[in-house]
């Protein structure tokens, strides 16, 4: 307990310094504005900020990363709410009762139960973060390279889960994903692999003209094939507090909802939008008269809108105590991560505590911001609505272009983004997600060294991996999830889920 | 079933696949595969192409008797005119200098949308000029090249 007080006092001494108070707002204030903003979100954000990243220390460039993807959830419900717009994924269910909300003139108490659940999920969150990352870690010091090759591949069974359309199709594009992570120099032998002599691969694909390719550039081709008729209709918003009626129906839901997504966001394969959709089905399974769903529930707003900030901070836990992306937000962290030169995983908290408890304790601060910032400025945020997307996509592509030029003054990778983003476009088209393929491009080297190490140590007998009781439960668990994934019937009602 | 197989998405998805299953396992041909004790630089992608070739092969046999799933059309326009805007930065950035760079990207990605209007053109690009020099030549110090000479 002693140890958790210090820790934590050693974190908001790192995240008060006035230079990582500024990147935390200048993160969540980013985050805010394209969660506001449809037709970018967070995963293109992080990719065209990354290169930028570079030269600033890195526990002020991962706050601010950080910030971006918790504030875009708090963007998200912005729009959500008043103009029926999810400006993110994950706000998708608040539109349902959240926009009712607005129409019956409640739109201030919708906003204001939005900020009040994703506070209390964010506070929430944070102790638990703090309580269980630690002995988390410890776990993972015991895991020796079986057990490691078996979380990797629980995590990428996981992340399937997530992806729309076709099973088969999220794990081809988990291989293609661990192909392409595998481009480069083997570090064993030495030898070029799959580089074509091209003697800019030799390192390896970079991460952000990948990431950039396949979220940013296909995103901007696909918004850019139907005439958009955005018309922005915004009602007067009169106060953002919610009557005591409200706070005394929603604090149940914003509990619930906090747990749902802390409990989902550390699952390998969670996240903001899975936690927000099961807490909105379970809000609406719990209520005495679920009718009112759809029809202005304050519930219906109050439980995924803290289950989605849950659920965005949680997924940090894998990544720091585990070195495992969840999602392809944080497969971008740990992107970030490589770049400033530290390795995620069960190190973090014993060799960089500052960093670590920093980063948790930003997490704080930043989400007071945004209820203290974001809530009067609202109706700034809104007018930005009214910048036309032809202004905002020249201006994506330039940032783009200058950030991925500005990593190694190199033409080549401006090119690689754009062989990415064709690459894009052509999975979007055909139904194939590019998360999983996100997610096995930084798996596919750990997993090859893991895979090896493993054989080595087991002097080539694969049933290491069945031998071990942490590998064998987690490769049972991985297996029984496919098993539920292909099982047609619980495909029905994933889809079902999604089209809610 | 009169629906043309080859507009499914899960034909090409599959062929996709397929194609890169084969092209990484032809590749990996010249790599030293090792022993399952000692893997070489070759063993790993061996089972990852082997893996990926089987799901094409099942993404795209199934594609026949799956029920619908059409590919919508191609958006040709934008994406040939921002490729070459993107394409124009790259090669421009280097001679010419990002403020001249940044004016041919604007116009040609500009191009790839609808309503085309010089004067927006002109506005958006000085904006974007100018933010771009004081954001990341003055603040963040990039060493990009500004002008021609």
């Amino acid at each position: 307990m002693i140890d958790m007080l210090q820790n934590i006092s050693i974190g908001f001494g790192v995240a008060l310094t006035p230079l990582n108070l500024l990147y935390c707002f200048l993160g969540v204030s980013i985050g805010t504005l394209i969660g506001v903003l449809p037709g970018i979100g967070p995963v293109a954000t992080i990719a065209m900020l990354l290169p930028f990243t570079f030269k600033l220390p890195s526990i002020s460039a991962l706050i601010m990363l950080a910030g971006i993807y918790y504030g875009a959830q708090y963007g998200g419900s912005t729009t959500s709410i008043l103009v029926n717009m999810p400006g993110e994924a994950s706000s998708v269910v608040t539109c349902l009762d959240g926009y009712a909300m607005t129409l019956q003139g409640r739109a201030g108490s919708a906003l204001g139960i939005a900020a009040i659940g994703s506070f209390t999920a964010g506070c929430l969150t944070i102790l638990l973060i703090a309580f269980f990352a630690p002995p988390l870690a410890e776990l993972a010091f015991r895991f020796s390279a079986a057990e490691y090759f078996s979380l990797m591949i629980l995590g990428l069974i996981s992340a399937v889960i997530l992806a729309h359309g076709s099973v088969f199709k999220a794990i081809a594009m988990i291989f293609i994903g661990l192909l392409l992570g595998l481009v480069g120099t083997d570090v064993i032998s030495g030898i070029h692999r799959f580089t074509f002599q091209i003697s800019e691969l030799s390192d390896g694909i970079e991460f952000a003209p990948l990431a950039m390719g396949l979220f940013g550039f296909s995103e901007i081709i696909r918004n850019l094939e139907g005439k958009s008729k955005r018309e922005i209709f915004v009602s007067k918003i009169k106060s953002i507090m919610p009557t005591w009626f409200d706070i005394k129906v929603s604090w149940k839901p914003i509990i619930r909802g906090s747990l749902i997504g802390s409990m989902l966001g550390i699952l390998p394969g969670g996240g903001a939008i899975l936690s927000s959709f099961t807490s909105y089905t379970v809000e609406k399974k719990l209520s005495k008269n679920p009718e009112r769903f759809g029809k202005g529930a304050i519930e219906g707003v109050a439980g995924p809108e803290s289950a989605n900030n849950a659920g965005a901070q949680m997924s940090f836990i894998p990544l720091l105590t585990l070195g495992i992306p969840p999602n392809a937000v944080i497969a971008l962290m740990f992107g970030a991560m490589m770049i400033h030169g530290i390795i995620p995983g069960p190190n973090v908290i014993n060799e960089c505590p500052q960093l670590f408890w920093g980063l948790v304790a930003s997490m704080w601060i930043g989400n007071l911001m945004l209820v203290i910032l974001n809530l009067p400025l609202i109706r700034i945020w809104v007018q930005l609505l009214k910048v036309p997307y032809r202004f905002l996509y020249p201006s994506i592509l330039l940032f783009c272009c200058i950030g991925i030029y500005s990593i190694n003054n190199s033409i080549f990778d401006i090119i690689l983004t754009i062989v990415f983003g064709l690459l894009g476009y052509i999975f979007l088209k055909t139904g194939c997600e590019p998360a999983p393929l996100l997610l096995g491009f930084i798996l596919g080297p750990l997993m090859e060294e893991n895979f090896r190490r493993a054989m080595l140590y087991s002097r080539g007998n694969p049933f290491i991996f069945l031998n071990r009781p942490i590998s064998l439960s987690m490769l049972i668990i991985a297996a029984l999830l496919l098993l539920l994934i292909i099982i047609p019937s619980i495909r029905g009602k994933r889809e079902k889920v999604f089209k809610e | 079933m009169k629906t043309k197989v080859y507009k499914k998405k899960d034909f090409f998805a599959g062929l996709i696949f397929i194609f890169f299953g084969i092209m990484a396992f032809w590749i990996n041909q010249d790599y030293p595969r090792g022993t399952i004790i000692r893997m070489g630089p070759g063993y790993f992608p061996t089972i990852l192409s082997t893996i990926l070739i089987i799901l094409g092969l099942f993404t795209f046999l199934r594609s026949f008797w799956l029920k619908e799933d059409l590919i919508s059309s191609f958006a040709f326009r934008p994406l040939l005119l921002n490729i070459i805007a993107i394409l124009g930065f790259a090669f421009l950035i280097r001679p010419l200098g990002i403020v001249l760079a940044t004016l041919v990207m604007i116009i040609f990605s500009r191009l790839a949308g609808w309503d085309f209007s010089w004067r927006e053109v002109l506005i958006l690009y000085l904006f974007l000029v100018i933010f771009s020099y004081i954001l990341f030549i003055y603040f963040l110090g990039l060493s990009l090249k500004v002008w021609p000479i």
